[in-house]
């Protein structure tokens, strides 16, 4: 059996609402120590992290590990019929082929029952390694959001160059090139808008655009972004869910090719 | 044409082994094509209307151009790496199965005759499609014109989808290209069925992992080309009343081939005299291929833009407005970096499944073999030469 409260239901609608663009469907993990799901995109050039520790819940019970196939889009629908000020319950027998999701609305006057079907769902994990990152860069999710939005109207791939200063973004297609920097600067009254930059030696790597727009749906989860960037490694954005755990974006750089030349 | 009724029996019975994927998800990876093949299917399908296809001003046949020069580009454009093995010299035990195509051929020929004499047009279409011959020239054509889009060319010793499994099996290639499921019976590790078919067709791609297939069917590797064989192959005759699902009952009942045969003795199956099957065996399990350091060098290269328009609009034909796109297309992609893939950072996939709910339907199941068997019967299936 496996029952979860979260009094901030919204919440799970704005998760499933960030992941649905990425990944069809993925099989949410339920154990004792939380709700989690590592899913990757068809091509495996992005993969979500997503992570709910059971404390974060209002209550929170698991008697054997549980893992769901749901089909992302299908529970956006349900999770779509629930009231902002909703308290959600996940509900799932073990041995069950359904969930169910039950909205109670804040004064307690409405409550309505969603069942959606699981369906049995292979999906492909990665193991990932623990990595010190060379940059981290923490800045405003807004701001991350709105970078990527306008660069893509120029290009579609973004070169991301973190130095102790600030981090520049640049991009180049057939109609012009822009260019964004974000200086690192500390803001006591309101911490959200800080751009902090922690840098062990310079990092530039390039991704296509279109995976960080889909990873800048997180945005309504956290005033802040986390962007941890490695020489030839793939690229972290994470958003912290306060209290509760976080889901995390793994992107893999673009590479140069060298067969591709060849001499001539 | 491969085996007999095998993507049927994986469909049914290794439902686990096909996937379908987007031409757009093998960015970066390089794939072995089986040419022949596909030239002969270009010539059969691409721009046909009855028995007139595409030409030159000068009356020669250019489908198998047109079909391979747009697809390949389209391969290049999604930043694919093909390269395109011919075959060489079939192995003695095909000629049989040649000599009868070549009979085939002929019968179709008088229909064909026939059928514009009546004036059928379906039948004109279906018997003027069995006609099909893939001339030295044709591939000649071909040649040319990959080596003139800089894709490299390999050429096979003697059966194209063998040198493509061996590419794959030393991991030069990532897959193979054909739709000839006696790919898989070279032991393939990976198949892909469907790539080189126009964009128009919508049709999905297949991949076939070779590890599941074994695993679906419960086979071991030389039990499943015993099975292979026993279905009917190009190099041994089939016996008649033995299809896919009999075939895997009775190897996975009796494991070996010889056993096999053994039980069928006196009974009412008529096993075909001869029947070379330790022969088939061995070429499917040895064949003649190049291998380790006999392979030449794969190598990509930037297209001739004037060289493929001089060739394919000065020669052929072709839409000079056309051509030219399509080669600035490939370069432009070929300029830019290629996208990493995280396996290549995090390392291999492991699968997990659910615990609960109930499992999708396989795509390539019922419905899917029937269409490809009907594909069969009206002769635009993958027949060879």
């Amino acid at each position: 059996m496996f029952e979860a409260r979260l009094t901030q239901g919204v919440l799970l609608r704005k998760l499933l609402d960030s992941m649905k663009d990425l990944v069809q469907d993925a099989n949410f993990d339920c154990s004792s120590t939380g709700f989690a799901l590592q899913a990757m995109d068809s091509s495996h050039v992005s993969l979500i992290h997503m992570q709910l520790r059971s404390d974060g819940f209002d209550h929170f019970r698991c008697d054997r590990n549980l893992s769901m196939g749901v089909s992302l889009n299908n529970m956006a629908k349900i999770l779509k019929c629930m009231g902002n000020d909703d308290v959600l319950t996940m509900k799932a027998e073990d041995q069950g082929d359904s969930v169910t999701f039950m909205f109670e609305s804040a004064n307690q006057e409405r409550i309505s029952d969603f069942e959606l079907k699981l369906m049995d769902i292979d999906s492909e994990q990665l193991g990932i390694p623990d990595t010190d990152y060379s940059a981290t860069v923490k800045m405003p999710s807004s701001e991350f959001a709105r970078i990527c939005k306008d660069l893509s109207t120029i290009g579609d791939t973004v070169l991301i160059a973190v130095t102790k200063d600030g981090v520049r973004f640049s991009t180049t297609g057939d109609i012009g090139s822009a260019n964004v920097t974000v200086r690192s600067h500390s803001n006591v009254d309101k911490p959200e808008e800080q751009v902090v930059i922690d840098m062990q030696e310079p990092v530039a790597l390039t991704f296509a655009l279109r995976y960080l727009n889909s990873f800048a749906k997180a945005t309504p989860l956290s005033n802040q972004v986390m962007i941890s960037m490695s020489k030839e490694l793939p690229v972290v954005v994470q958003y912290r869910i306060e209290d509760m755990g976080h889901i995390s974006y793994y992107l893999a750089p673009k590479i140069e090719d060298e067969e591709m030349e060849g001499d001539e | 044409m491969g085996i007999k009724n095998l993507t049927k029996l994986l469909g049914d019975h290794a439902p686990g082994c096909c996937k379908e994927q987007k031409v757009e998800n093998y960015f970066g990876r390089k794939v072995a094509v089986d040419a022949s093949m596909h030239i002969y299917q270009f010539l059969v399908v691409v721009g046909r209307t009855g028995d007139q296809t595409l030409t030159s001003e000068s009356g020669d046949v250019t489908s198998h151009l047109q079909g391979m020069f747009f697809r390949t580009a389209k391969m290049l454009e999604v930043g694919m790496k093909p390269v395109y093995v011919f075959d060489g010299k079939p192995p003695a035990l095909k000629r049989e199965e040649l000599s009868r195509r070549v009979e085939r051929r002929g019968d179709a020929t008088d229909l064909l005759t026939e059928a514009k004499e009546t004036g059928g047009e379906a039948d004109i279409e279906k018997y003027s499609k069995r006609t099909v011959r893939v001339t030295p020239q044709h591939n000649e054509e071909c040649r040319r014109l990959l080596r003139l889009m800089g894709v490299p060319v390999v050429e096979a010793p003697s059966e194209a989808e063998a040198q493509c499994a061996q590419m794959c099996k030393e991991g030069l290639v990532y897959g193979i290209a054909s739709e000839d499921m006696d790919s898989l019976t070279f032991a393939t590790p990976k198949l892909i069925r469907n790539l080189m078919k126009p964009q128009t067709q919508n049709v999905p791609i297949n991949e076939y992992d070779y590890d599941k297939v074994l695993e679906g069917l419960n086979l071991t590797a030389d039990q499943f080309v015993d099975l292979c064989i026993l279905c009917g192959c190009d190099y041994c005759g089939t016996i008649k009343g033995i299809g896919g699902v009999t075939a895997l009952k009775l190897i996975q009942k009796h494991k070996r081939l010889e056993d096999v045969l053994a039980s069928m003795e006196g009974g009412r199956y008529e096993i075909p005299d001869p029947f070379p099957f330790e022969e088939a065996r061995r070429l499917f399990k040895e064949p003649d291929v190049l291998k380790g350091d006999g392979m030449p060098q794969l190598k990509w290269t930037a297209a001739d833009e004037e060289g493929l328009v001089q060739f394919l609009v000065g020669e052929k034909s072709f839409n000079e407005d056309r051509v030219r796109k399509a080669v600035q297309r490939v370069n432009a992609a070929k300029s830019k970096s290629t996208q990493g893939r995280l396996e290549s950072f995090f390392g291999p996939v492991s699968i997990k499944t659910s615990d609960t709910g109930k499992r999708k339907e396989p795509a390539t199941g019922k419905g899917k073999s029937g269409q490809a068997a009907k594909k069969g019967k009206s002769g635009v299936g993958v027949k060879k030469k």
